[in-house]
């Protein structure tokens, strides 16, 4: 049988493993917005935190995934269960490309703007949150583009550590040397990125500034 | 008064904070939906899982042409799952409801404990500690136990009479003895054994990768090997199986696994896996084994075919 | 330049340095009134500690030494966000928020102030009429407006909560002349109406000359002399008179010069 009428076959398998995939990627990708995007501001506001805060993103980005799930398996608590330590893995993955937009999307704002806005009398966090956010809205997507486009691809690896997801397929197909079974999980993961990519490209288009 | 100033903007960041409760909230909301989702619980099937080497391979199909069988269930497979630690972590994540084990991985690997006792004392203390632990439960043994096993040729045991490593250890001093790297390096392998039996060989033994031991053994360059008590080769090239008659070896017993949850959830299941209870001896499995590693048959018509004989189906 | 300070004195200047973190001086020993209702303009050349003058007033930059008042008060003594809204900043590339509409963009600090939403609304409607805007360019974003009418909006941005104050910083220097020349009759049309302490920075004597009540020269961080416009031509200051000279060649026409 070919390869659509396997997925036809076993939908409900590849819509488990489908949703347990957007299930990692979102926890995840959250996470590293609600980390990433206040750590972007602290190093945009303060230059002095910029090189820390992007230099550890950054180390964390160097190290391969599959040595990161493999250093993070002994710790207790993490270690106990795979999909939290998947999160963990691909939320710190994810940091680097949102926090350095954050950071650009903040410091690329017009600084007569920036300088309009205090001389008016807007306090810090009203410059920041009526004016500098909103105009780095789609550079700081674009982030958050990237870190989950990333994180789909990181999340095939995460089945290799017992997180499940559509890598399990691909696992599985390559143990059993199955071809349906490697596609059928290749595909929708492939799928998925694209989907990604092009849906929150769009939003980021129509969020510019003009 | 930079005090007041500092006091002054910590209050306006407070005020715009307040002024988006709404945005705040909702996020706040949908994270926590997201956090506590879990995967979709299976309702009306039943998810089978088996690690990526043959003799699983054999035992969940066993297992889930017993339970579709015997019960209304929807039976899924998933098998060829890359080792014990993913198969635990589906099982906790719910993502599998049983799998085959084995006594003494599960209390070394998983509750990471040392070994000792009998095999009635390790599986029912593996079964305690899983039930505790884990909201895991052990169905009762196939009947078989696949542990490291010492082999020598068929001719040799007969003709020596030689059913237990005791009595073979007092010809060890003139064989040369085979083994695979884990065996060797091992603290309860290789050195652990020859302290046991007091085994003393000519020369230290040769290391071998583990497939060809057997032919090894066969064509007379080494006299006695390390396999595994039910590999699929040992009948087929008239080996034989010495007898761990002192216990170095802890048991491993081949079990299920199984999820309380859904046990609770398809109490048929349960009958069905006691039903498999004591029915694989060594030899019924090394047959098996041999049937899809030797003659390289459909692990579906091997597994029918057993149940049939066994009039389970 | 002693003058005694008296009650009609909003801006003091007291013996003010601003100095650079590496040490160079943008101002030094600054001493300066700004009257009630009076237009100030602070004349020089690029360098000359002008635009740092005005930034000091609102207290974008912080002053190394001396001390700068408004009305009274010292600046470092006063919580600066309430300082800030009391006084209206307007800029050469106007700074307007691209995201906002004109009417967002002029009824913002009135907004963060508190005001209820028909006073926003009615104060905006009037500061468009103000500066000759139609109310329908109101929901028109910046990027859809010429450079004459986005500074013509920064304006009103600065009225909007009617501070007392104003300050420009080569508000038409952007602009080409024609708009320039309209944008100085419109501010002094404004001017006349409203009747705000002004202090307008600028390198254009013609500019000075026209918009002025008094005009400081500055050079090199240094306050020069201040002087009403009808002085100014008249000084015997050196700066003050080469400054006339380089406006009288300018007007004369290109054909007719090095005749005289």
């Amino acid at each position: 049988m070919n390869l659509f009428h396997f997925i036809l076959q076993n939908h409900e398998q590849v819509l488990e493993l489908t949703l347990e995939h957007l299930w990692l990627v979102g926890v995840s990708t959250l996470l590293a917005v609600l980390i990433g995007i206040p750590l972007g501001i602290v190093s945009a506001r303060w230059p002095a935190w910029n090189r820390p805060v992007l230099g550890a993103a950054n180390i964390i980005q160097t190290i391969p995934s599959l040595a990161l799930f493999g250093f993070l398996l002994p710790v207790p608590w993490l270690g106990d269960r795979a999909d939290r330590l998947a999160i963990l893995a691909l939320t710190l993955y994810a940091l680097l490309p949102v926090i350095r937009n954050t950071y650009t999307g903040i410091r690329g704002v017009d600084p007569a703007v920036v300088e309009a806005g205090r001389g008016m009398g807007l306090t810090d966090s009203q410059l920041l949150l009526q004016v500098e956010l909103p105009l780095s809205m789609s550079v700081i997507l674009s982030g958050v583009r990237v870190a989950v486009v990333v994180s789909v691809g990181l999340a095939t690896i995460a089945a290799a550590i017992g997180a499940g997801g559509l890598g399990e397929f691909i696992f599985r197909g390559l143990a059993m040397v199955n071809n349906q079974l490697i596609l059928a999980g290749a595909i929708p993961a492939a799928i998925l990125a694209l989907s990604a990519d092009f849906g929150l490209g769009w939003i980021e288009r129509r969020l510019q500034p003009r | 008064m930079k005090q007041s100033r500092r006091g002054w903007e910590a209050y306006r960041a407070v005020e715009a904070l307040f002024k988006a409760r709404w945005q705040i909230s909702i996020l706040l909301l949908l994270s926590l939906l997201l956090s506590s989702c879990s995967p979709p619980s299976h309702n009306d099937r039943i998810v089978i899982g088996s690690k990526n080497f043959t003799e699983s391979l054999i035992l969940g199909e066993l297992l889930a042409q017993q339970i579709e069988a015997h019960s209304q269930l929807k039976v899924e497979r998933r098998f060829y799952l890359a080792g014990t630690y993913i198969c635990q972590q589906a099982m906790l994540a719910g993502r599998i409801d049983i799998y085959p084990e084995y006594t003494g991985t599960a209390l070394t690997a998983i509750l990471k404990q040392q070994v000792g006792g009998d095999k009635q004392q390790v599986y029912q203390r593996v079964k305690r500690e899983y039930e505790n632990h884990f909201g895991l439960t052990l169905g009762p043994p196939f009947g078989f136990n696949d542990s490291f096993a010492l082999e020598i040729r068929g001719e040799d045991a007969r003709r020596l009479g030689l059913k237990t490593l005791s009595q073979a250890a007092a010809y060890a001093p003139q064989w040369r003895a085979g083994f695979g790297y884990e065996f060797m390096e091992r603290p309860d392998g290789y050195a652990g054994l020859a302290a046991a039996y007091d085994l003393h060989f000519a020369s230290p033994p040769r290391v071998m990768d583990l497939g060809l031991l057997a032919p090894a053994l066969k064509a007379r360059q080494i006299d006695i090997a390390a396999g595994n008590t039910t590999d699929g080769l040992v009948p087929a090239l008239d080996l034989f199986v010495l007898e761990d008659d002192r216990h170095y070896f802890p048991p491993y017993e081949a079990v299920a696994v199984i999820r309380q949850q859904a046990l609770q959830q398809h109490p048929q299941v349960a009958q069905a896996v006691a039903d498999l209870a004591g029915k694989i001896s060594d030899q019924e499995m090394q047959k098996l084994n041999y049937a899809l590693d030797g003659q390289h048959r459909d692990v579906k018509d091997v597994a029918q075919e057993f149940l049939r004989s066994k009039g389970l189906l | 330049m002693e003058q005694h300070a008296t009650e009609s004195t909003v801006i003091e200047f007291r013996d003010v340095a601003y100095t650079l973190p590496n040490h160079q001086r943008l101002l030094s020993g600054l001493n300066l009134q700004v009257k009630r209702g009076e237009t100030l303009v602070l004349l020089g050349r690029s360098g000359s500690g002008k635009t740092t003058t005005l930034k000091l007033i609102n207290r974008l930059l912080i002053p190394s030494a001396g001390d700068v008042l408004v009305n009274g008060s010292s600046t470092s003594k006063t919580d600066v966000i309430q300082l800030r809204r009391s006084i209206g900043y307007v800029i050469q590339e106007v700074g307007l928020f691209p995201h906002f509409t004109v009417e967002k963009n002029i009824g913002l600090v009135p907004r963060i102030e508190g005001w209820p939403a028909d006073r926003i609304r009615g104060r905006v409607e009037e500061l468009l009429q103000m500066v000759g805007f139609e109310s329908k360019l109101g929901s028109r974003y910046p990027h859809e407006l010429s450079g004459g009418q986005r500074q013509r909006v920064g304006v009103a941005r600065a009225l909007a909560a009617d501070p007392a104050i104003l300050l420009m910083d080569e508000p038409f220097g952007a602009l080409d002349a024609l708009t320039r020349d309209q944008l100085q009759r419109e501010f002094l049309a404004l001017q006349q109406r409203l009747n705000k302490t002004v202090v307008f920075v600028t390198h254009d004597l013609r500019e000075a000359l026209r918009l002025g009540s008094r005009i400081a020269l500055m050079e090199t961080g240094r306050l020069i002399t201040v002087l009403p416009p009808e002085d100014f031509l008249r000084s015997t200051d050196p700066l003050a008179s080469a400054y006339a000279q380089a406006l009288a060649e300018a007007s004369v026409p290109a054909a007719n010069r090095g005749t005289s």
